[in-house]
Parts: C-alpha cells; structure tokens; sequence
C-alpha cells in the first residue's frame, strides 16, 4: 500500500509540474498584463518599465517559469500584476472556500448517506420517489438558481419578518464585528447558513442517487442474501454487510468531488459574495496574472491528488480484499 | 482619460485632466432628491447611526495616487479620509474645501498658485498638514527620475498630467510666525519651507486645470516612512487629514470608517460608514433589500437591477447618466474612413437615438444622443454641437457616398472606385470589447443602420485586453466602439484629439490630424481663465464634428439606491462618487 501511495505520488508530482508548464504558458501567452497600463498615456512610462521588472515580463519565457518555479517550491508564489504578494492572498481566499466547502461537505456526506440509505430500504414507495425527485431537482437546478432562491424566498421574508437579520445574503462576516469567537459565532453561523445550504443541496443530491444505486445493488448480492438466510439480523446485515460494502463507490465521488467542490465553489461565492478561491482565480484569469493562476492550480491540483489518495485509503480500509502491493 | 470605467480604475479620481462628461439627470425614482445644482444637502439629519455602502470592487493598495490601486471604489473610500483641497460636487464643478483650505487663488505669469491651509488642519496623528506634503505630492507624481521612493525605487505614480508642469512647490508662513524649515537634503526639499501653511505652486507652462492637483493628499511624513508605492496598505498607514479615519479593513470584505477625532473643522454626522465589497454587483439589490446595505451604485445598470430595486420598498432609487459615454471611434488610417464623406455618411445614417432606445434607453429614461465630446448636458459649459447628426438622414449619407464616385450595387451596397475594395461592397469591421450585451446590441443596430445606406458592417469583438491594450494602441481596428470615462477636467481631451503624429498624443489611436485641432486643444489646456478654456474646448468639439473625428452615442447612466432613513445622499457623477459629502449623510432628523 505504501508503495502504491508513494508511486502515486510520484506520479502526481510530474504531473503538476507539467500542467504548471502548461499553464504558465497558456497565460504567459494570452496577452500582456499591464496592456491597460500602457493604454493610459498618464501612467509616466518608467513607471511601466518598473512594473515590468518587478514582473519579470521582460525575460525570456522559460527564465520566467525557472524564477516563478524555484520560488514557488519555497512557498513564495511571487506577486501579483499589481505588485502584491500572491501567498497572503492564497491563504486568505482558501480559508475563506475551506470554510463553506469543508461544513457543507461533511454535512452534504450525513444528509446523502441518510437519504440514499431511506430511499434504498423503501424501494418503490413514495418516499423513495419523493427523495428521488428532489435528489434530481437539486441536481438539475444551477447552484446559482438555488442560491437566489434561497435569497429571495427564504432569507428575505424570514428577515423581514421577525423584523432582524438572521440570514445575512453578502459577505462571510459583518464588518463591525468585534469581541471573542464565541460572540462573534452568531454573525459566522447567519453568514454561512446560505451559501452552506446552497452548496449542500447541490452536492448531497448526486451523492445520494449514488448511494441508492450503491444500496440497491449490494442488497441484491449473494452475499447479503446469504447473510440473510443465516439469520443474521436485518439491522446487523444493512450496518455490516450492506452499507459497508455500498460505500466504497460513494467514497471515490466524495473524494473526487470535494475537490471539485473546492474549485468549483465559485458561483456560490459570487453570489453570497464570499471572496473565496474561485473568485480569486477568475479575477486572476481575467487580469492575465500568471502568478495567481499557477498559485491557484497548485493548490486545487494538489487537493486533487491528495484526496485521490484519501480515497483509495479509506477504500482498502472499507474492503479488505482491496490491496494495492 | 481613460477607456472603460470601473475595470481600470480612476487616473487620481478628482484629480486628473480628462474629459467632461456628465449628467443629464434622469430619474425614475420613487422619491428623488437629487439636486443639478450640486449642492450638498438635502434635509436635516441627527448625528449618529451607521450607514453602510455595497461597492463592487476589491482594494489593490491604499494610495490611490498610484498605477496600481487607481480605483474608483478606493476614490469612494478616500473621499472621506485624505485632505482634498477641491471636491467635485453633484453639478461636476470643483468646489473649494474651505476646512482644509482656506482660499487658493491663480494667477500670474509663469502661472502661480498659492493654497492657505488652514492653520488648524492636522493629520490624524496630530502632523500639521504644510507645505511638505504639497511638496512631496508634487515631486512623487512629477515624473521626474530626480525624486525617487524608499530604496531608490521609481515612484509609481497613475499620472504626471499637471504635475509635470510645475516648476517648484514651496512653502511660506509657518503657523504662529514660526521660522521657516530649511528642509531635508534627503527629501530634495532645502529651501522650500517644507513647514509653511502657504503652498505656493509655480508652473512651467500654464495648467488650466490646477484645480484638479493634490486632491488625495498623501500624507508625506508617512510616506517618506513606509513608501509610497506599496506602503499604504492598509489603516495604520492610510492615517486621516480629513471627515472620517478608517477603523479597519478587512480584505475583500469591508472598509469601517469612524469619525477622526482630530479633524478640526464640523464632524460627520454619522457615527459610522462601512464599505462593503461585492463580488457580484447584481447581489448589491438583495442586500439593500435585506438591510445589509443602505446604499448601492452598481457597477453595472440593467433592466435586472433596476426591476429588482424597484421593488425594494422605502427607498430612493436614482438614475443619472455618467462621466462615461460611448461612441463609434473612426480609424482614419483606413483608406476609406480617411475620407470624410465617409464618415460624415457614416453619422448621417446611424441613428443614436434607436441604439439608445433599445440599450441604455430601457433603464433610463432622457437619455439622448450626445453632441460633445468635451462637456455634458448638465454642464453649463455644455453645447450640442452635433445637433445636425441629431436626426438620422439616409438620403444625406448616400448623397455623400455617391459624390465620391461609389456606386450602388444591385445588392444594395456601394462599392468604391478606388483602393482594396474597388468593385466590391463597401465593407468595414466594427470591433469592442466581447462579453458586454449592451455593446453587442450597438453594433448589431448599427449593422442594420449602415445596411441601409448601403455600407456592410462586420462585427469582430475582442476580450478587455486585447481590445484596449493590443487592438486600439496598435490602431488594428476599422471602426471601434467603447466608452471614455472622464474627470470634470477638460484637458484629458488633449492626448485623444490632438495629431496622433506627436507623441504627447498617446491617446489618439484614430489618426485623426488637424493642426487646427491641436491649436484649440493646448489653448485650451493652457487657458488661464475658466470661461477661455470652455470656449477653447468647445471650439475645439465643433471642430471634431466638422471633422467628424468621432461619433459619440450616449452617456452611460449610473445608477443609486439608498434607504429613505438617511438624508443628505446626493448622487455624484463625477469619479468623487456618491460619498462626496459623506459627512453630511445622516439619519433623518424626523
């Protein structure tokens, strides 16, 4: 297993390194950063050779991506086009995405196994078509779609009637907040509330049509069957023979998907206006700075591998039979 | 002057020259109280409270005076926090901030300029504001390689315009009757009395627009500690010469700004202003609605906000048409557009005010086609000098195609008798920025208008960067379709109409050249006298009408939302923004 993970890993490291060239290409070539600046005849012009220096734009392609790469591993990840450093930022954009993505994944993980799980057991009934139909719907709705519903129908009137804010629509934290955590703990919970829920109902769905399936065919094996006609109980076969087993496909998504969330939580934040590592990218991108972008691939790319390793970790922890040596 | 509005920030907000566009006031309100005459309330208010504002753009840095953190939001913050000695008011005229200075005249030849500040003004941390930091402003923002930041560095200024032409700042009667300063040799100020309370400001050629310097005054003893071009980061920096300091900055969330408690003439009236950012401008109704914020003016108008506001009850909604306006940009280095039967048949046959009624036309109402290139409607100086392109005239623009010899063929084009397109349809590309519905909607309109009189319009558009930064400095475009976003000072005009032969004209990518032109233009900026550089400007229009250098469309509205529990929040054109008088903003008294 170790060796496994440690091949992987390998693996996964050349990879990275070839997608940074990648990228670093793709944006170094896709325009001229401070074109914006020159087109401002006002800018005095040794300011634009300043800012060329301090950016590098000047030197050869693979100079830039040696003096971006050689700092990078040292967890300097350079400035931004506007002369900031990236790594502060970095940080301060993943936590804020950690924040929402982390509390609505583990709660996305309870609510899915919990629905997938019901629906299974009542197979054809109308609680299994109630959840399938809204498991569905959540998964066909745009999570921006989801996001002002959730501003417009539930937030708003709620506010308004009890005359206080209770679900704030903007922001991750009001900005006169001030005093311990504990105090500050109820303007963290009515900010988060939203955009968690959003992202809950758009992540648990899939998850929980994966699990049903996951039930479905596992309480059709022969070896729950065979459990079954040994007596063992019903509630010992779902929890030991059934569930355990129907969670190994549900864990790769999970896995997979929580890095996909991590990136992907971009049009939650532009809705509920966290400014989270997606928005961060996108202005990166739209600004053609280099360094964001590759900061950014860098940390989505590394929770992708590392969360492709967790899964085939709690894999052969969940079926023994699996090993990788 | 600078294309396009909030993505690349204000050139010094109140400061730079650049071009006079304003407002025609349209509004759709439920109970405006916006005022043309920009004054600077509207009603009594008590003192207290909290007013919080959604703004639509992250900081990159504190000094706005830089290339880097030129933004109009930080403007908005700014207003109330660093020593503006003239503060452009609702009616876009530059009013003298009688707190901070107490009279500020011109005159002479060479051009002077002297302030009196008052002799009470003082930074947050007690610093009396002198002679210095009109020194140390001038000389960051000079361009000249002499003065240099912390370290040797280039000062990173967002523009020299004005400050290039001055040719010393100093200083003279300290307070009290003190003895003047010798300066520091290290800040290259021996001799100018950096302690003085009267600034005298000697120019080397006249700048008509003086009033438009030093606004955002950079307070020199800190910056000289922590550097101009990247020290200002944050609050403990970013201390206060004026209304309101800032209490703290969150980034990409929220700036807090709370009475300065050394400020020396009448406090604000709130107790608080917070600046909260939005990733999302669309978001900012919402928030209004859920009382998050108090007061929107996002970035982006459309028919999606303004329904979605007007639903928003017990608040005032206003729509004033911008310092930005659109227009049609005509590359003269295109063999045809060079002639000007060209573009004259061009103007004649597009109808602006159709392309206003189904664009900007459908979230504001009085929008009509703009006649100058200088000033706005609002603006007293403000002359239709277009008027004979009012009216669409197809006939008009055909009669002038044919006069050249262009025939009209069968399917319905002309085609020319000369050049690449001689025999074939008369054909040119239109090209924007890609992404903006509103500009697509312009061409398509302005496709089908040019069909008509028989010329065929291709539409080509491009991403910000390439368009703005590759495309119209190269002058790789036929014609091109984008805003100029302005400042109530006219000389900005100067670099975009001047001949495109000189370098000092690095905004004329049209290759528009007529000496003519150029005359009006440095008379105008030169003028001593408000009343000669309008005339000079003017003047200057009418003749890039004649020429038909361009054609403007329309002004841009801006839009504002605020909550009818506050008085005194009056709608500001100008790259001030609406927080102008943010010091006067409270909740209503009844």
């Amino acid at each position: 297993m170790l060796a496994y993970i440690l091949r992987r890993l390998v693996i996964s490291i050349f990879v990275l390194f070839l997608a940074t060239i990648l990228v670093f290409l793709l944006v170094a070539e896709s325009g001229d950063p401070l074109a914006l600046l020159r087109a401002n005849p006002k800018i005095p012009h040794r300011v634009i050779l300043a800012r060329e220096n301090l950016l590098h734009l000047n030197d050869p392609l693979y100079e830039r991506y040696w003096i971006w790469f050689s700092h990078a591993i040292h967890g300097d990840f350079g400035n931004t086009v506007a002369g900031q450093a990236v790594r502060p930022q970095l940080v301060s954009h993943l936590l804020v995405t950690l924040r929402m993505v982390i509390l609505a994944t583990l709660i996305s993980i309870v609510l899915a196994l919990a629905v997938g799980v019901y629906a299974a057991l009542r197979q054809g009934k109308v609680a299994d078509h109630v959840a399938t139909v809204t498991n569905f719907l959540f998964l066909a709705a745009p999570v921006f779609v989801v996001g002002l519903l959730l501003k417009e129908f539930v937030a708003i009137p709620i506010n308004e009637h009890l005359n206080r804010i209770v679900f704030y629509t903007n922001g991750e934290q009001s900005p006169t907040l001030s005093g311990s955590f504990f105090s500050r703990l109820p303007d963290y919970a009515a900010h988060t509330a939203l955009p968690t829920i959003t992202l809950i109902l758009v992540s648990y769905s899939s998850w929980a049509i994966y699990q049903r399936a996951s039930i479905l065919e596992t309480l059709d094996s022969d070896h729950v069957r065979l459990a079954r006609s040994k007596g063992i109980s019903p509630r010992r076969v779902l929890m030991r023979h059934v569930f355990r087993n129907a969670l190994i496909p549900v864990t790769t998504v999970i896995a997979l998907d929580f890095a996909a969330i991590l990136g992907g939580a971009l049009i939650t934040e532009i809705v509920f206006g966290w400014q989270g590592l997606g928005i961060w990218f996108l202005n990166g991108v739209n600004g053609l700075d280099i360094n964001i972008t590759l900061a950014y691939l860098l940390v989505t790319a590394t929770f992708v591998i590392l969360f492709n390793l967790l899964a085939d970790i709690i894999y052969a922890f969940l079926d023994p039979r699996i090993r990788y040596d | 002057m600078r294309p396009s509005r909030r993505l690349v920030g204000v050139v010094a907000a109140i400061g730079l020259a650049a071009i006079t566009l304003a407002a025609c006031s349209s509004n759709n309100s439920s109970s405006s109280s916006t005022t043309s005459s920009g004054g600077s309330t509207t009603g009594s208010v008590r003192t207290g409270g909290t007013l919080t504002m959604g703004l639509d753009e992250n900081l990159a840095g504190f000094n706005i005076n830089t290339s880097a953190a030129s933004e109009y939001v930080l403007q908005e913050i700014l207003d109330q926090v660093w020593p503006q000695p003239f503060i452009v008011n609702a009616a876009l005229k530059p009013v003298l901030n009688t707190q901070l200075i107490t009279s500020a005249t011109s005159g002479g030849s060479p051009q002077a300029v002297t302030y009196v500040i008052n002799p009470k003004a003082v930074w947050q941390d007690g610093t009396p504001i002198t002679a210095d930091d009109f020194i140390y402003n001038w000389q960051a923002q000079s361009g000249n390689s002499t003065y240099t930041d912390i370290g040797g560095a280039t000062y990173d200024a967002a523009s020299s315009s004005g400050y290039n032409q001055i040719a010393t700042v100093t200083g003279s009667n300290p307070t009290g009757g003190a003895a003047c300063d010798p300066g520091s040799a290290a800040d290259r100020n021996v001799g100018l009395c950096p302690n003085g309370r009267t600034v005298t400001v000697k120019y080397t050629t006249p700048f008509a627009d003086w009033q438009s310097l030093f606004g955002n005054l950079v307070p020199a003893h800190i910056a000289r500690t922590v550097g101009w071009n990247t020290g200002f980061a944050g609050p403990a920096q970013t201390i206060s010469g004026s209304w309101y300091e800032i209490q703290s900055y969150t980034a990409n969330q929220s700036v807090v700004l709370v009475r300065n408690p050394s400020y020396w003439g009448t406090p604000g009236k709130l107790d608080k202003i917070v600046f909260q950012f939005f990733s999302d401008d669309t978001q900012e109704v919402p928030a209004l609605q859920n009382n998050e914020v108090q007061l929107i003016n996002p970035a982006t108008v459309n028919t999606a906000i303004t329904q979605s506001a007007a639903q928003v009850p017990n608040t005032t909604k206003v729509t004033v048409p911008g310092l930005e306006f659109e227009h049609l940009d005509f590359n003269e280095a295109d063999p045809y557009l060079a002639k000007l039967p060209v573009r004259q048949a061009i103007a004649y046959g597009t109808n602006r005010q159709e392309i206003i009624s189904h664009t900007v036309g459908e979230v504001a109402s009085g929008i009509v086609p703009l006649g100058n290139r200088m000033f706005v409607a609002s603006q007293p100086q403000y002359v239709n000098d277009g008027s004979q392109y009012d009216t669409v005239n197809p006939s008009k623009a055909e009669s002038l195609l044919s006069g050249l010899g262009f025939k009209k063929a069968s399917d319905g084009y002309f085609q020319p008798n000369y050049g690449p397109q001689s025999g074939q349809d008369l054909t040119f590309t239109i090209q924007s920025t890609s992404g903006n519905s509103t500009r697509a909607q312009t061409e398509q309109l302005f496709q089908a208008q040019m069909k008509a009189i028989g010329i065929k319009i291709n539409i080509q558009n491009y991403d910000a960067n390439t368009f703005f930064g590759t495309n119209l400095p190269n002058g790789t475009y036929q014609i091109a379709e984008f805003a100029w976003v302005s400042t109530p000072f006219p000389s900005g005009n100067q670099s975009i109409y001047c001949s495109y032969t000189s370098s000092s004209c690095g905004q004329n990518w049209l290759h528009y050249a007529n000496p003519a032109e150029d005359k009006l233009l440095a008379a105008g900026s030169s003028a001593t006298s408000a009343s000669q550089e309008t005339t000079d400007f003017n003047q200057a229009d009418k003749l890039l009408w004649n020429d038909m250098a361009t054609l403007p469309l329309y002004q841009k509205p801006q839009y504002f939302a605020w909550s009818n529990k506050y008085g005194n929040v009056i709608p500001n054109a100008s790259t001030t923004g609406v927080p102008w008088n943010a010091n006067l903003w409270g909740l209503k008294a009844s």
